[in-house]
């Protein structure tokens, strides 16, 4: 094998096969393509129902609290966390703080201004993704794999928005 | 399946998807803010190759039987709103959905503003889903994939566009190789821009200057 885990990069063709193989397992096992957004519901969704006992109510709210695909796909969000983590100590590039692009491109010096930033960005990210109804893995990812129209429209949209709102940064 | 064996299923794919985002550094802000303003390429090159290697093996799965696909639906608004939302979203997060969680395994404390701001985002899209419904959430042409409106097989049609991505990338990767786009510290910034030669050594101004 070309790349091991102590290794600080592999190139981005080899990290894209791996990625595009969990489609194998994603299919087979649980019978859905890979996703990444929605798990964001079943986290609200429970979270919500200790204020508002009334959630369950909502039909959308519903069909994300319970079954094996939503808890599914809040495991592997979290193995996500765990893959980077483990990847990142066995090769030494551990983070800290923030990335110094904040303060290049948005002139963010402190990390208390960087959490408000990216907790703005994260609340428009998921309701964008929501409304389109996935991201990057769920219309990307799976839905041009799947050849879905709609993932095409979704796709062309996303990079258009990330153009324009990075076209308002500095350039570096 | 039983919730817990997902559960396991789950951590273990999400185990192998967060290796491949952090040794990629495709979860680096720089990289991501850096394909925005088309400086970088690697986030295409990992799209793309993922999007590729899904045709294939979607294409062997579905013309083995083994497998139905599952298509989203086709809404017009939706799709334009919510995707100009999401791709700002990401560049403000500097990450997508999934590398959120990517950059709080490698240590980026920021990314944990990103996951509430997140989380708080689907929570609204939760209680405005029954409003939104009628308005851009139902009717269009329902599950619309492209080998379907071609009457053609969708095997056939899926090998086509894993050519097109694959010659796409080929190129890509000639006019700019990923090892240029990495950057010192492996995180996208100190990348030479367009035009100047890819081999000074990062970050530096050229010698004309």
């Amino acid at each position: 094998m070309p790349y091991g885990l102590r290794d600080k990069a592999w190139s981005p063709y080899a990290a894209g096969v791996l990625i595009g193989l969990l489609q194998i397992p994603a299919f087979l096992l649980i019978n859905t393509a890979l996703g990444a957004s929605s798990s964001y519901v079943t986290v609200a969704a429970h979270l919500a129902s200790l204020a508002d006992p009334a959630v369950g109510g909502i039909r959308y709210a519903a069909q994300h609290m319970e079954g094996a695909k939503n808890w599914w796909q809040v495991a592997m969000v979290a193995g996500i966390a765990l893959g980077a983590f483990a990847s990142s100590r066995l090769s030494g590039t551990r983070r800290r703080g923030f990335s110094p692009i904040w303060t290049r491109v948005a002139g963010v010096r402190s990390l208390g201004g960087r959490v408000l930033m990216g907790t703005a960005g994260g609340f428009v990210m998921l309701l964008g993704a929501r409304i389109a109804d996935g991201c990057t893995s769920g219309h990307g990812i799976s839905g041009l794999a799947q050849l879905s129209v709609g993932s095409f429209i979704a796709v062309g949209a996303m990079f258009a928005g990330g153009i324009l709102a990075a076209a308002l940064m500095k350039r570096i | 399946m039983s919730v817990l064996l997902a559960v396991v299923v789950g951590l273990l794919m999400g185990a192998v998807f967060g290796v491949a985002l952090e040794k990629s550094r495709v979860f680096e802000p720089g990289m991501i803010i850096g394909q925005f303003q088309f400086r970088n390429f690697i986030m295409l090159k990992i799209f793309l190759t993922a999007v590729t290697t899904g045709l294939v093996v979607l294409a062997a799965l579905d013309g083995l039987g083994l497998i139905r696909l599952a298509p989203k639906a086709t809404l017009f608004a939706a799709d334009v709103g919510g995707g100009l939302l999401l791709g700002a979203g990401i560049a403000l997060a500097g990450a997508c959905p999934g590398t959120v969680a990517a950059q709080i395994g490698a240590g980026y404390r920021d990314a944990l503003g990103t996951l509430a701001g997140g989380i708080a985002g689907a929570g609204l899209f939760m209680y405005l889903q029954p409003v939104l419904e009628p308005l851009i959430l139902s009717g269009g042409p329902g599950k619309l994939r492209v080998d379907v409106a071609l009457g053609a097989p969708y095997w056939a049609v899926a090998l086509a566009f894993a050519a097109l991505w694959m010659a796409i990338l080929v190129v890509l990767e000639r006019w700019r190789p990923w090892r240029t786009d990495l950057g010192a510290d492996h995180d996208g910034i100190g990348v030479p821009p367009l035009g100047r030669r890819p081999d000074l050594p990062a970050g530096r101004a050229t010698p004309a200057e």
